[in-house]
This record gives structure tokens, sequence and C-alpha cells, in this order.
């Protein structure tokens, strides 16, 4: 065979952000360090969900926010290659910054038209200090910020689920509730993999008529069980995540759980 | 067009292979190519690619894809047969919204008539169901257009100007005699994050992309223009190396056994590309006029005999679909083996009806009028 016309070949590049709150309150009752070990938790099963489309490039980072935001693990680092650094928590909780931090990023360039819709995982347990609706409004400015499927977990009570029903856009879909360092593993586990998995997959990939009542990316209904771990539930079928593209699981639908949400948690409440 | 130009001999090479992903999840290529030519000279050529989604709503989208490039094709054909001998380029641009709307009546017509005749099927919801949910469900049922959901590229190449004409993503690209690439239709913002305008949505007829540029001068014609779906576009890993396709495509194309050597090829670099890259379905069809030097008629009549057989089955994945132009003496079947030459259209006072001509193309490849690569 002669030699294959073109440039270099390339699976599509699917850009998967952490938003992590490194605020003071955080601190408390362990909440920063359950969230560390959530994530690194959940880092292999990423892997693992990546090997398992190679048409897809999972590339990770994150950013804190807590005075100001920063971008705690800047480049975007191929799964396969990524590891977590511990997030320290103090100070005041500037959401709005991050979301700017992140509307930056999805740019084109540095994105390109090519990329599968990003995820953005918003993980708080307070109320922004800062200015949110310009940070919100900075990255849905952005065509990538508005294609992106965006997914928001509460931790504790005090979080002010209005921002993050915000943040996620669609109405149907609620933020996850995490009251304990269990639920925490288990949503972040959920947005890691199951979403990740949604977001890479051959359907992800393929096209959808604009401005039907679809998403580009289908996003499992089934959320974390609670005795499961069950970060790789996808089987009780997808839901869509509506015309602005955004996605969060259902607040409350876990398996094994027909009540209220949040009534997941009331066993093991420890925030 | 001018008597005394000479006349420029083009050929046309496509092909469609399944997406790698579209493999592993057993998902059936949902791309089609199909070209078209008449009898009685080269020109026009009428090359169209479409692109049926992939969206589990849209699990007939191989048959709209396939639709569609039938219906374009026989439409566009019809109405430059209806100028012949007096082209108006401005005229033809008057006619654009005529044409969008014209093409997704006829395709509505071909989806409406498919679904009459095999309704959809519980085992289909149930798959949809399983993949999505309830809500898509009721979203096919009321608007079952979606099922069918495909985009559309035609190009229609006369001897004085280019027609291209385009719905949702995909791709054209005009290649100089220099190498020079550039893309005759403007970008369309909203087709981002795998969503694109569509055959199925109501408004569609409004979204098409339609140009027509006036080739004034030989020098001014495209020396190869590229179609493809948005699969091959998404396996590269810059736009730049996209282009650099079409430039290295001319360029094999122009070397010795050019022809036959991107025939023999074009099928495994789409395979490669879909498996390194996006995983999409992958279709490519080009047209494009050899050089005017070291091509000897012997060398034309080689390539077309090269042709794959013409029993090839209706296979809608991967049919090998290469095509050289033949003069209108040797188009019609005297050759009846060679099928994937674009036999031809016959028109004027015998002009076919719409039913036989997409007829032909489904029931009989080797003796059709019409040439559907992956059909």
């Amino acid at each position: 065979m002669i030699k294959r016309p073109g440039g270099e070949l390339a699976s599509r590049p699917l850009h998967f952000i952490w938003i992590a709150d490194s605020s003071g309150s955080m601190e408390q009752d362990g909440k920063i360090q359950s969230l560390n070990t959530a994530i690194r938790e959940a880092v292999p099963h990423m892997k693992k969900v990546a090997e398992d489309n190679p048409n897809a490039q999972v590339l990770v980072r994150a950013v804190k926010f807590s005075n100001g935001a920063q971008w705690h693990i800047s480049q975007p680092t191929p799964v396969a290659d990524f590891g977590w650094t511990d997030l320290s928590a103090e100070g005041e909780t500037d959401m709005g910054k991050a979301l700017e931090l992140v509307a930056e990023q999805l740019k084109m360039p540095p994105m390109s038209d090519r990329a599968l819709p990003p995820v953005l995982v918003l993980v708080s347990d307070g109320q922004p200090t800062d200015d949110f609706d310009a940070g919100l409004k900075a990255l849905m400015d952005q065509p990538w910020g508005k294609k992106a499927v965006r997914i928001a977990i509460s931790i504790g009570k005090d979080v002010d689920t209005e921002v993050l029903q915000k943040f996620i856009g669609n109405s149907e879909l609620k933020p996850l509730a995490a009251n304990s360092p269990e639920a925490l593993v288990r949503h972040i586990k959920w947005a890691s993999t199951a979403v990740l998995k949604s977001a890479s997959s051959p359907a992800a990939g393929a096209e959808v008529p604009a401005g039907t009542d679809t998403a580009n990316v289908p996003i499992p209904t089934v959320a974390p069980a609670p005795d499961a771990g069950a970060a790789t539930a996808t089987t009780g079928g997808t839901q869509n995540a509506g015309t602005s593209n955004t996605a969060a699981p259902p607040t409350g639908t876990p398996a094994g759980s027909a009540g209220d949400p949040n009534d997941q948690n009331t066993v093991d409440d420890v925030w | 067009m001018a008597e005394n130009k000479n006349p420029i001999e083009w050929r046309v090479i496509g092909e469609t292979v399944p997406g790698a992903s579209h493999l592993r999840a057993a998902i059936p290529n949902q791309d089609n190519i199909l070209f078209v030519r008449e009898s009685s000279r080269s020109l026009p050529i009428i090359l169209c690619v479409a692109d049926g989604h992939g969206s589990p709503k849209c699990f007939r989208s191989d048959r709209g894809s396939r639709y569609v490039v039938k219906k374009s094709a026989y439409l566009l054909s019809e109405f430059l047969d209806e100028r012949r001998g007096r082209f108006d380029t401005a005229e033809i641009e008057s006619q654009k919204d005529y044409l969008s709307a014209e093409l997704v009546r006829r395709w509505r017509e071909a989806v409406e008539a498919d679904l009459k005749k095999e309704p959809f099927t519980e085992k289909e919801f149930e798959n949809l169901e399983k993949k999505s949910d309830a809500k898509a469900r009721k979203l096919v049922e009321d608007n079952p257009l979606l099922a069918y959901g495909t985009t559309s590229l035609t190009v229609a190449l006369e001897e004085d100007f280019v027609v291209y004409w385009q719905l949702g993503d995909g791709d054209m690209l005009n290649i100089s005699e220099t190498g020079e690439v550039t893309k005759p239709l403007s970008e369309d913002p909203r087709l981002l994050a795998n969503e694109t305008t569509s055959m199925c949505l109501p408004k569609a007829e409004k979204d098409f992309r339609f140009l027509v540029r006036k080739i004034l001068a030989a020098a001014e014609s495209p020396q190869m223009i590229l179609l493809s779906t948005d699969g091959y576009l998404n396996s590269f890993s810059s736009e730049a190396g996209f282009f650099q396709a079409g430039t290295d495509i001319l360029n094999m194309l122009a070397a010795e056994n050019g022809f036959n050597d991107v025939s023999d090829n074009l099928k495994a670099w789409l395979e490669e590309a879909t498996r390194m890259g996006s995983g999409d379905d992958c279709t490519v069809g080009i047209i494009y006029r050899p050089q005017l030097v070291g091509k000897s008629e012997k060398t034309e009549q080689s390539e077309t005999e090269k042709a794959p057989p013409a029993e090839m089955p209706p296979a809608p994945n991967a049919t090998p679909a290469n095509a050289a132009p033949t003069d209108s003496q040797s188009v019609t079947p005297e050759n009846e083996k060679d099928v994937t030459v674009t036999i031809t259209i016959k028109k004027d006072k015998n002009k076919i009806s719409e039913s036989s001509f997409a007829a032909l193309a489904e029931t009989d490849s080797a003796s059709s009028n019409l040439k559907n690569f992956s059909d």
C-alpha cells in the first residue's frame, strides 16, 4: 500500500475538568480529604473507561477555587498518565473565578472543533463569595461551554443548590447531593466513569440533529447505588440532557431509592 | 460553454467505510455516496455524499442517507438538464430556495413511502429505549423523520460552473492545480459538538448552504474537488492534516498509474483513518481532471477495466467504488461488468421518471443508469 495521504491521525479529544471547591469550609469534617480520596480512587476507573474507546482521547485537568481560582492541574493530561494531587482547603469560595478560568480554556483555540463535548464536574460545599453569574456567563459565552456536559455535586447541607442548578442549566437535572464520604465517593466515581463512558461512546461521537430535544451526550439516569460503588451502573438506560446539552445525573434517583433523592443520605449523613 | 474550449476529461473516485467504533458497537455504516453523469457528454458530473446521523434516535439513518443522495442527484441532474445550453449562473443561484425545498420534499416523500412499506417495529423502539430512553421514543413518534436523519452534500460540475450544495456537517474542498486547498462554502457555526443541521428537521430547507461558482477559464477550474463526511476530517489531528490529504491525493493522481493507486488504496486509507482517528464512518468522493500530459488512451482504458465486478451485492457497508469516466460511446452498457463506472442517465425525449431512476439503482446495478457506491 502506498503512503496514506494527509497529516497525523488522532482520536478525538475529550476534555474532563474537575472544578473543585477548596475553600476553608471544606476543611471541616474532613470534606477536603474525602474529596481527595474520592477522586484518587476514581482515577483507575476512568482509565479503564478510556481504554474501552480508543477513538476518544480523555484529557484530564483540575481547577480549584477558594480565594480566587487557580489551575490545580493545568495541563490536559492523558488519563493514562493522570494522577491526583491532594488539595488543601482555606479561604473563600470564588466559584465564579473558577468558571472564568475554565471558559478561557474552552475558547477555540485552544479547543478545536473536532473535540468531543467536554465534561465539567463542579464540586462544592458552599455558596459563591464572588460574582458567580459573571463566571457562568463567561462559560456560557463559549460554544464549548454551552455544549459541555455539566455535572454538579454538592457536599453537605450548606450548599447553594440554586447556583449549582444554574451551572447545570437544565431544570430536569439536579445536583447530586453527597452528605457523607461514601456518597461522595459514589458520586465522584459515577461522574468520572458512567458519565465519561457516555461522553466518549460512539453515541456521543454521533451526530444529532440540532435544535431537537436531544442531547449530544446521553447521560446515564442511574445514579450511584448506595451499596455498590456503582459508578459503572449504566444499565438503567440513559437520559438526554436536553437542548442545552448540559447534564447532570438526576438528583435523586439512586438505584434502590424511590423517594426524594436526598433521602439516600439520611442514614449515613455526616455533613 | 464556448465551443472552442478543449474538453476536460473529469474522473470520479469514491469510497465509504464503516466507522471503527460503529464496528465495535455493531452499528451499520450510515454514510452513502453516489455520482451520476450523462451518457451524451462527460459533464455534468453530480457527486453526492451523505452522513446518516449516529444518534440512537436516528436508527434508520442509513436509509435516510441513501434516499438523500439519490434524490439530490436526480433533482440536480433534472434541473441542469432543463437548462442545457443556456446556463445562467445567476439564475441557478436564484433557484437555491426552490432546489432545497424540493429536495426536502422529495426526501420526505421517500421516507414516508418507506415508513408505509415498513412501519417502525416494536423491536426498533425497544432498542431505542435501551440505548436512550422513553422520551427518545416519543420524539421519534412525534417526528418519524428523525429516525432517518442525515446530512446532504452535493457537487454538480459543469463546464462553466460548479454548484456546491450542503446541509449539515461534512466537508467540501477545492484543490487547485498548484495544490492550494480552499473551502468553497462558508462555515456554519451551529455545527459543533456533533450537532448538525439535518434533513429531518422541520425547516431543513432553510439550512442549506449553496454556491454557484463560475469557471471563466480552464485555469480557474479546480483540479480536484473532494467531498467527505465529517468522520474523515475528524480523524486528523488538525484541519491542516485534512487539507494535506487533499493535496497528497491530487499529487498521487498526477503520478504514473495514479488513478489505480488511489482507487486501490482509498478504502484502506479510510479504514486506517477511522481506526486511528474518529471511529466514525468515513466517506470520500473525488472529482478530478487528470493532468493533460502523460495520460494515454490506453491507460484510461485499463483503469476503467480495473473497476470492481458487476455483481456487487447491495451491501450497505464499505462497498468498493471507483469509477473512471468514459466517453459517451463507451459508457452505456457495452461493458456490463464495469458497474462501478457511472453508467449514465439518458435524458431528453426519453427522460426517465424519478421512480424508475431510483428503482434502477436499487434493483440492477449492472445495467442501471445510476451507481450508488455504497448501495
